[in-house]
């Protein structure tokens, strides 16, 4: 009998459903999946996943639309996304755009007349230190240059890269990581399931001082003790592997070097809180590292390290799966994660309830970062007293830095918390600075005047994306690009955030054009702090930062331009 | 007679509320001491201290969404405001809800709301009426210091035959996408996209007439500003009064005389049906009739029905004849049925509504008795609901050989109408119905309240079955047990004795014994979201499947409730017009549909075979289109 398209359809989503599964929680997998078969999500599609999942098919619009990875229409058979953070720009990625534009005689956002090629820009991919950087497809391409990315347009044209290896272009990235790369595998683990209690593993993360890595330094043994306290029958472990600060990629680059710590560390806190589910959620943008982490669970459940009674203690059962995202950096907010993986639009909660009492499914959920978790398998290894002995009074330990932008050696570095501004950028070569980038998008804009503050919770006490801006840098230009990225990822609920950061953007522009009174800048900085302060979490809470600090530092260079840019 | 109430919708996001047992809290709202149940929100304990906070995306009818954040506060010790609409108080706190960070933040969500919002007050029918003017009045915005749209962002969507969407008047609060869902169990919104780019959608951005939509009109209800409105005819209406070779009447629903004097600053639930009647006269109708005689028609009609489908299942063992049957008169209810159990149309009752019955008959019987060609008359329908849009205008509802009813006036509309008239709706005169129908019953009236076709349907049948009155067995004829505000309910009624039976249905069974000693089991849900866990129940076997008569409204309330009535809504809101409903029943002389003197002249004038005759189901019955949920 001769199938229709229809029918096609509905017999490939069924296939895909047995494997995948056909719980509402399963809804972004498998549009995932159908766009894998089909190159994008038809309309017909959305609706029978949602009769399928007993939803109604507006939601599953409402969630195809939210995510930047899923293709609600046909795209090019080669969708090519260059990524658009300061550090890509500051190497050049407005030149490779111009090649790639000319080379295909198409706009971003477009495909070309014969199906072949989409030009989009996407927000960071994790490659800063290597930037400029794309993604064809799942497969990505760094260090570009334009006569680099003809090529590539070339290669693709003749349809011969799908033949090449898909890590073999990410590059190894300079990484000084002393404990990381010294950790004895599994001794954590080995130590906690036979000699320690799960309230003594619990204990020795409080005692360390370990705070959260992703960026908001809430106390580990604090979360993981709440999530141990909390009666259900089920938890959930989560590794929040969507990096998606923009200049940040230490997760990336330890998920692909120690990626055994990570997991090791779930299933630590997995031992702690009585837990038998982890999950990975790993942005879409890492989609390249699957197959390997994919890999080190198997040997890990091969060697009794997952799975039922591990390490031969009784009763205690853990697995891990991989989640992939679907684009969008909200999604690293823990709340808006757990929505995302239970099938609905990324968009924060209102919090209280915490996830440590309420997350997915209703569960307590311990939401921890890739760093975390693996520096808590160092931890539990060696012992809280010698974390303790590194870093300052109120910061213990160290931690993990992704350096990019003008320095001679950007890179991974495992650093001891307490350094200064200054100091770090002499180890990396960036002396001469006109500001530095603490922490990401959402951290401070630190100017040259107070490169004597301190990385540590005292202080800069922020995430471990650190971006270099040398003299020649446009401070406008760099508001504009962090502003873009916020107005682009912003989830849309709070109203603040939604229309209040395209206010800013558009602020500044006139600054950029010269037409931005005094009266309305301070508008804009007083709406920038209501901005802030009424936001329902941190993306809202921390997008006017970069606005209060270009007029707070270099307001003679926004209201008067007396630089031209390099 | 027992009443088995069932939950409710289980909401995702649930409305926060303390638990039962939680503990007493101590607090100060703006130096005010007061002590609260652990979980309660701050603004429902600055609600009990009489301290106002404003919001916008908050609605008492809907869980909590915390989105628009125009309800912050400050608390003590914590760094960034907080929405007061989605924070419990879970330890002694200090609020302060009037600060100058917490205005100034206020203020700057009004100006980003406003620096959006496309549109002009005065071409708004949601004018004085509108939740974002009231808020940019109250935080005293006099220019617009983020900027105003001069061009429109979407296209107006009025492919809906009740309603219209103006997205660029939209501020996201989500309370349409809300009740849809919540409420309504539709999900025909939803919030597309993200970014500056969120917007409200329906699914693919499809014209609302080509999704899945049952015009129940809660989003209009529920929105804050003039984003959703009915489709308005009144001009439409206005052309036809004021066409001199038009008979143009008016029937007029209980609901909107319940509800119609909120658009005149009553209090709600202030019953206005005499004064409803001068106005609708001085507005231009020919004539005005009550709507209740043709629900006491469909009491009789579809209780008919009922007992035949009762006698086949039961006596004659006929299993293709479906039980429960399902009241038939709610349009939203209708259109949910054939759109989400398009396979179960069947149990519908192939009664029509009581808008469709009267349209029918004014179009026939009226039109003869008057002497007026029915060709040049015009039947309007005063409705509390926009789905009656969509119903009169159905292919099949031409029985009288014309459009039955022309068209399907809101209460909202038809207050506008009043006041280009210039009439002061509380101080005008009473008037009566006029003839030929006159006064309706009270149990007509009642089917304006969720449980009211059931108790309007139960007095007559224990009457007419049992030969007893129905106070022998229930007080003042008030049938409790079928009364409420759970949204889906079940109450049972023994028929302990039989007969005589009255000779109007006599014929239609050749006995009455095998009811003797039978337990009648009924139903009543309102709000389409119940109606969905009830058909998830009956379809699995469970206690609503052996109910034998359900009454189904899609409007939370049932029509006092209906997506038509005046703006605001609340529960409070919508007990005071249930109250009103009650009281008019009360004042009614004959308050059982068989009692109606008007109807017994119809069966015997017009209807001459009796109920679910042949003549009756040309003109008071219908049938139902699967339609399903997939979208071409």
């Amino acid at each position: 009998m001769l199938l229709t398209g229809q029918d096609n359809e509905k017999a490939v989503i069924r296939e895909l459903m047995t494997s995948i599964g056909s719980e509402r929680s399963e809804l972004i997998p498998l549009l995932l999946a159908v766009q894998d078969e089909f190159g994008y999500v038809s309309e017909f599609a959305m609706q029978f996943i949602a009769d399928q999942l007993k939803m109604p098919p507006t939601e599953v619009y409402g969630v195809a639309t939210f995510f930047h990875f899923i293709n609600k229409k046909p795209k090019g058979k080669f969708i090519i996304r260059l990524s658009r953070d300061m550090s890509s720009i500051m190497k050049g990625a407005k030149s490779v755009a111009r090649q790639l534009r000319n080379d295909l005689g198409i706009r971003f956002g477009e495909t070309t007349p014969d199906g072949m090629f989409t030009l989009e820009w996407t927000s960071c991919i994790g490659m800063n230190y290597q930037a400029p950087a794309m993604m064809v497809n799942n497969e990505v391409y760094s260090n570009l240059t334009p006569p680099m990315v003809h090529r590539i347009i070339e290669e693709c044209r003749q349809e011969i890269s799908i033949r090449r290896p898909t890590m073999g272009n990410v590059g190894e990235t300079y990484a000084s990581m002393l404990s990381y790369a010294s950790h004895e595998p599994n001794a954590a683990l080995t130590r906690a399931v036979r000699e320690m209690a799960p309230a003594d593993v619990i204990g020795e993360l409080t005692v360390s001082g370990l705070k959260g890595r992703g960026g908001a330094g809430f106390p580990t043994g604090v979360k993981w003790n709440l999530a141990a306290k909390a009666e259900s029958d089920l938890k959930y472990i989560i590794c929040n592997a969507d990096e998606g600060e923009p200049g940040t990629f230490k997760d990336r680059v330890i998920l692909g070097k120690y990626a055994d710590m990570v997991f090791e560390g779930m299933t630590l806190a997995g031992y702690a809180v009585g837990a038998t589910e982890g999950i990975l959620y790993l942005r879409y943008e890492y989609t390249h590292l699957r197959p390997h982490l994919e890999a080190v669970l198997e040997t890990r459940r091969q060697a009794r390290l997952l799975g039922e009674n591990i390490l031969d203690k009784d009763g205690f059962s853990f697995d891990i799966r991989i989640h992939m995202g679907a684009g969008a950096y909200v999604c690293g907010e823990e709340t808006a994660l757990i929505e995302s993986l239970e099938g609905r639009r990324g968009e924060p909660r209102n919090r209280p309830p915490y996830p440590v009492e309420k997350g997915l499914h209703g569960r307590p959920t311990i939401v921890n970062n890739v760093e975390t978790l693996a520096t808590a398998s160092c931890i539990v290894a060696r012992g809280a007293k010698w974390f303790t002995g590194i870093g300052t009074e109120r910061s213990k330990g160290f931690k993990l830095f992704s350096v990019s932008g003008d320095c001679a050696r950007p890179g991974v570095y495992e650093l001891p918390w307490g350094m200064t501004v200054q100091q770090l950028l002499e180890l990396v070569d960036g002396v001469g600075a006109k500001a530095v980038q603490v922490g990401g998008y959402t951290g401070e804009l630190v100017p040259a005047s107070q490169f004597d503050r301190v990385m540590g919770y005292e202080d800069l006490g922020i995430g471990g994306s650190i971006i270099v801006y040398g003299q020649g840098r446009d401070m406008l230009e760099v508001a504009e690009n962090y502003l873009e990225f916020f107005v682009e990822e912003s989830c849309g609920q709070c109203t603040g955030c939604r229309i209040g950061n395209q206010k800013l953007l558009d602020g500044v522009r006139l600054l950029q054009k010269g037409t931005c009174s005094n009266r309305y800048l301070n508008d804009l900085i007083g709406l920038s702090h209501s901005i802030k302060s009424t936001s329902k979490c941190g993306l809202g809470q921390a997008s006017p930062n970069v606005f209060i600090a270009i007029n707070a530092h270099f307001q003679e260079e926004i209201m008067a331009r007396p630089i031209l840019a390099a | 007679m027992n009443t088995k109430p069932m939950q409710t919708h289980p909401h995702r996001h649930t409305a926060i509320v303390p638990g039962p047992d939680a503990a007493m809290i101590d607090l100060t709202i703006d130096g005010i001491e007061l002590r609260v149940p652990e979980g309660t929100t701050i603004l429902d304990a600055a609600r009990q201290v009489g301290v106002r906070i404003p919001t916008l995306c908050h609605h008492d009818d809907l869980c909590t969404a915390g989105v628009c954040r125009v309800c912050v506060v400050e608390v003590e010790g914590m760094r960034n405001l907080q929405a007061s609409c989605a924070t419990p108080i879970t330890r002694s706190i200090e609020v302060k809800t009037n600060t100058r960070t917490v205005r100034n933040a206020r203020r700057h969500i009004i100006d980003l709301l406003l620096a959006e919002h496309y549109g002009d007050c005065n071409t708004c029918k949601r004018n004085n009426n509108c939740e974002l003017q009231d808020l940019a009045t109250e935080y005293g915005v006099d220019f617009y210091r983020f900027g105003h749209p001069t061009e429109p962002k979407y296209v107006i969507d009025r492919s809906s035959p009740s309603i219209v969407r103006d997205m660029n008047k939209c501020v996201l609060c989500r309370r349409c996408v809300r009740a849809c869902e919540e409420l309504q169990g539709v999900g025909c919104l939803t919030v597309a996209s993200r970014s500056s780019r969120a917007h409200v959608a329906t699914f693919a951005n499809k014209p609302l007439a080509n999704v899945v939509c049952i015009n129940c009109g809660q989003c209009i209800n529920h929105c804050p500003t003039g984003a959703l409105t009915e489709v308005d005819q009144t001009d439409e209406v206005w052309a036809m009064i004021d066409d001199p070779t038009k008979h143009v009447v008016i029937q007029t629903a209980p609901s909107p005389r319940a509800g119609i004097g909120e658009c005149f600053d009553l209090e709600p639930g202030t019953p206005m049906t005499y004064q409803l009647n001068t106005a609708l006269k001085r507005v231009g109708f020919d004539a005005v009739f009550d709507t209740n005689h043709t629900a006491d028609l469909t009491i009789i009609e579809e209780g008919t029905e009922l007992i035949l489908r009762l006698y086949k299942a039961l006596v004659e063992k006929d299993e293709s004849v479906k039980l429960p049957q399902f009241t038939s008169c709610s349009p939203g209810w209708v259109k949910y049925m054939e759109n989400f159990y398009a396979g179960m149309i069947d149990h519908l009752s192939s009664a029509k509504s009581p808008q469709q019955m009267f349209g029918s008959l004014l179009k026939t019987y009226y039109a003869e008795k008057r002497g007026v060609d029915p060709a040049e008359m015009v039947v309007v329908a005063l409705m509390p609901c926009t789905a009656k849009k969509y119903e009169c205008n159905r292919p099949e509802m031409t029985s009288s050989g014309f459009k039955d009813v022309d068209y399907g006036l809101t209460t909202r509309e038809l207050a506008r109408m009043i006041k280009e008239t210039g009439i002061d709706l509380p101080n005008v005169p009473e008037a009566p119905f006029d003839d030929p129908f006159g006064e309706a019953s009270g149990a007509g009236v009642i089917f304006g309240a969720t449980g009211g076709v059931m108790e309007a349907a139960l007095r007559s049948v224990i009457e007419m079955v049992t030969g007893h009155q129905v106070e022998d067995f229930y007080d003042h004829a008030n049938i409790l047990p079928v009364r409420g505000i759970e949204g889906a309910r079940m109450a049972e009624i023994p028929i302990t004795e039989v007969g005589p039976v009255p000779d109007l249905i006599k014929h239609l069974v050749p006995d009455w014994e095998w009811l003797k000693g039978a337990t009648l089991k009924v139903g009543v849900v309102h709000g389409t979201a119940n109606a969905q866990l009830v058909m998830e129940d009956i379809k699995a076997g469970g206690p609503f499947s052996e109910c034998h008569f359900i009454e189904f409204m899609a409007c939370p309330g049932g029509c006092l409730g209906g997506g038509g009535q005046p703006i605001p809504t609340s529960p409070e809101i919508r007990a005071q017009r249930a109250k009103a409903i009650y009281q008019i029943d009360e004042s009614c002389a004959v308050r059982k549909s068989h009692e109606n003197p008007v109807i017994l002249q119809l069966y015997e004038e017009f209807l001459t075979d009796g109920p679910c005759g042949h003549i009756s189901h040309h003109h008071l019955h219908t049938h139902y289109t699967p339609r399903g949920k997939f979208i071409r």
